[in-house]
């Protein structure tokens, strides 16, 4: 068999899988998120105000069990994820929130890591054209 | 009696540590260096961190509540375990367990030194600094043996330094923090993590050994490879079961918060992780000479950086015990390590450094880099995330917080891309791995990743971030069977049995395979941390005696409370069973607890967790009330393949141990990949 047809071959079940995947995987009328999870999920993004660097999720202390029923009410009472986080930083303030937001002093938070992979994306670049350059043999 | 024997042998110890420094280097001057110049001292310190380690203990034991730290951190009513678990678990004893390990390794190292050995007796020079440095701390700040004077409420109040003088006892002592002594993995877990930490001392030693001589050889990294393996078998371990205990004892249902303190045990891990990696690469392609410096520097100082966060209080913790004196002390140790070690790097980098040669990305060497690099990042952004809120603090006076949301988003990328790299580099052959022999190694991967991703569509799972993730943990673990049977298959048709070429090809080359068994560790333990995030169901349902409520795939029923008093503490449980879905058969019965310690009025929810052969259910209390109780159920899909992946990351590298000493130079699958880098 000449071998562009054998690696065909090497690709038909990953192409049938894909089709699988891809069937299996659209995209339907997206269900409204259950309250549980979201309430979790918001949990998890804010701060229990009094602990440890803690969040409410992981909390166990009275106030952080109160500040989840709270999220809970809101929830029931059809605000919107944005509206209850914004509830907590006025009460509480910007501490509250374990994400900081992408403006101001947050920019830095991401700018850096992102600028350190790049200098490092740059040193292995270097490395590979450095021996371009010179004519050494491979022991 | 017991204060004064253990505080004459910290004091012996830190006099041997100083002589040691001194005479370490003066002999690693001569021209034929010879570590018996060096006998005395190192059996001084070694006796001294063993003796000062057996008294606290034995104070401990015999509850000598004279002793300021007995009176503070036991009782008599702790259990045994825990009792000898205080003999570290506050901050002045886990001074005295770094003690005991690090004199206790300096030992082990002497005894490898043989006379003409002037980068050894140096090393052990390097490790007298440091230990200079932790019984300096006992000797000062963080006397272990400081004598009670004062009592007041029966508690010890007042201290006095030296272990002389009349001493005031205390009828009984405060007791453990009840967190601590909660469950036995707490008594475990620090140890393990303080062998890494400790252990990563031997490579920096030998590596500021080396600079210091200008040894541009590997010999350095020949010579502590197995303790830097080991170090890093036993962090691992370490921080497994870190997270293990906090599964199992705080209640929420984690096992890995981003606290600062968990970043702190991770951080030079993450290190450790890039220089066992990189160092392969130096000792096989004789690359990255400068670099593998660089990083047994840095994760030398994560080890100290690590201690500095845990012990100081700077950042606010859950697991911060301690405040004390402690937190400067090490702040400024890891400044002179950073500012000296860099300093000489900087002095020696031109002499030291090995030409780079590497030919191509897409290789063995290329792909370590890759995992370099990504290490490299994580540990960059966990740092820079843990030090911010104290950055803004400072510049801006406004409190800001960074958490689990943040570094899930760096993280999650990550671990992507360390598995696409696994996957594809594990098989890479050194030097060039050409399209051909690329697409060899990876096909198998690539088909059992694409049915294991369609596999799990078919069964259900709608989240994509999963699908991705079998998918990949498919493709890693595809390629690497399928290119150990190929070894296999060689030795096979060399007139081996197939069992026999199984083994041999093992055997062969055990740093190579016992790496490998690791990186489906890592696999299988990325898989379940996908799982118990994404796939987990959490919710909290009020039970009456009787009633039952069905969450995700079970059923649980309240069967009744039950209450008794243990010592230190009053126990409330609730019986609840754990059946199927339709509440027909009983599956197990779990008992979640509140346990109330009256002597700190705490409260501590203490869950009860089942394991089935896909899911955890997790039972904790949350409330109770006269009605009954509101029970958190949380199921956790595939949270046992956790702790089964971080046995098989642990056991791989325990076969890698296994390694000859001396580095093969050719092994069955290099001469193999010469022959396609020549194709």
């Amino acid at each position: 068999m000449p071998e562009r047809a054998r690696t065909l071959l090497w690709l038909i079940i990953p192409a049938l899988a894909a089709v699988v995947i891809i069937v299996g995987l659209w995209p339907t009328d997206q269900a409204t998120a259950d309250p549980e999870a979201r309430a979790y999920n918001l949990a998890v993004r804010l701060k229990c105000p009094i602990c440890a660097g803690e969040s409410l999720a992981g909390s166990q202390t009275d106030l952080a069990k109160n500040l989840r029923l709270r999220i809970d009410e809101e929830i029931a009472a059809g605000s919107t994820d944005d509206e209850i986080v914004a509830i907590f930083v006025a009460n509480y303030g910007e501490q509250v929130l374990l994400d900081p937001p992408r403006s101001g002093w947050g920019i830095v938070l991401w700018a850096v890591p992102l600028g350190i992979a790049a200098i490092g994306g740059v040193a292995v670049y270097g490395l590979k054209r450095k021996d371009r350059d010179t004519t050494e043999v491979p022991s | 009696m017991i204060a004064a024997v253990g505080f004459v042998a910290i004091l012996v110890a830190l006099i041997s540590s100083v002589v040691l420094v001194a005479e370490g280097i003066r002999a690693s001057r001569t021209d034929n260096p010879d570590p018996a110049r060096v006998k005395i001292p190192t059996i001084g310190l070694a006796a001294g961190g063993v003796t000062a380690f057996l008294a606290l203990e034995l104070a401990i034991l015999t509850h000598d509540f004279s002793i300021a730290y007995v009176a503070k951190n036991t009782a008599v009513a702790t259990p045994f375990v825990f009792l000898l678990a205080s003999g570290w678990a506050a901050l002045e004893g886990s001074v005295v367990l770094w003690g005991l390990m690090l004199s206790v390794f300096t030992w082990l190292v002497w005894r490898g030194v043989k006379k003409g050995d002037g980068l050894g007796v140096l090393a052990l020079a390097v490790m007298g600094a440091v230990a200079v440095f932790w019984f300096g701390l006992m000797a000062t700040v963080a006397n272990p043996f400081a004598l009670c004077t004062e009592v007041s409420n029966g508690f010890c109040s007042a201290t006095s330094w030296l272990p002389i003088g009349d001493a005031v006892t205390p009828a009984d002592g405060v007791g453990p923090n009840p967190l601590l002594a909660n469950h036995i993995l707490m008594a475990v877990h620090p140890p393990l993590l303080y062998v890494g930490y400790v252990g990563f001392t031997v490579p920096f030693a030998f590596a500021i050994s080396a600079l210091v001589r200008s040894e541009r050889s590997k010999v350095w990294l020949d010579r502590t490879h197995r303790w830097s393996l080991i170090a890093w078998i036993f962090l691992t371990a370490g921080i497994l079961l870190g997270g293990w205990w906090s599964y199992e004892v705080l209640g929420w249902g984690g096992y890995w918060a981003w606290d600062p303190v968990e970043n702190a045990a991770l951080l030079p891990w993450i290190a450790g992780t890039a220089f066992i990696h990189s160092a392969i690469v130096q000792r096989r392609r004789s690359m990255l000479q400068a670099w593998n410096f660089v990083l047994v520097i840095i994760t030398f100082a994560l080890t100290i950086f690590g201690t500095f966060l845990t012990r100081s209080g700077v950042i606010a913790s859950v697991h911060a015990f301690s405040l004390s004196a402690v937190g400067p002390a090490l702040l400024i140790f890891l400044g002179i390590i950073l500012f000296g070690s860099f300093g000489l790097f900087a002095m020696r980098a031109s002499t030291v450094s090995s030409s780079p040669r590497l030919e191509s990305l897409v290789s063995r060497e290329g792909f370590i880099l890759v995992n370099n690099l990504l290490m490299t990042l994580f540990g960059f952004t966990i740092i820079f995330g843990t030090m911010y809120p104290l950055l803004v603090e400072a510049f801006t006076g406004r409190e800001v917080s960074v958490g689990r949301p943040f570094y899930d988003r760096v993280a999650i990328p990550i671990a992507f891309l360390v598995l696409l790299a696994i996957g594809t580099g594990a098989t890479a052959p050194w030097r060039v791995e050409t399209g051909k022999v690329l697409w060899q190694r990876t096909r198998v991967g690539l088909n059992v990743g694409f049915v294991t991703a369609a596999l799990t569509v078919v069964a259900g799972v709608g989240s994509v971030s999963i699908v991705a993730i079998m998918g990949l943990a498919g493709f890693v673990i595809g390629n690497i069977i399928a290119f150990y049977v190929h070894q296999s298959g060689r030795a096979h048709r060399g007139g081996r049995t197939w069992p026999t070429a199984l083994f041999a090809t093992v055997r062969n080359d055990m740093g190579y395979w016992g790496g490998q068994i690791s990186h489906i560790g890592i696999v299988l333990a990325v898989v379940a941390i996908a799982t118990t995030s994404v796939l987990a169901t959490r919710t909290e349902v009020p039970l009456a005696v009787g009633e039952t409520a069905v969450v995700d795939n079970y059923c649980v029923q309240y069967l009744e409370p039950f209450s008794r008093t243990e010592p230190e503490r009053n126990v409330f449980g609730a019986r609840v069973a754990v059946l199927d879905r339709t509440c027909s058969t009983v599956k197990t019965v779990l008992e979640p607890r509140l346990h109330e310690y009256t002597k700190f009025g705490q409260v501590i929810a203490t869950p009860s967790v089942w394991t089935g052969w896909v899911d955890d259910v997790y039972l904790n209390i949350a409330a109770t009330d006269d009605d009954g109780i509101r029970l958190k159920v949380l199921v956790f899909p595939l949270q046992w393949l956790l702790w089964v992946g971080g046995f098989v990351i642990v056991a791989g590298a325990v076969l890698a141990l296994g390694r000859k000493p001396r580095d093969r130079v050719t092994t069955s699958n290099q001469s193999d990949e010469r022959k396609h880098a020549d194709a």
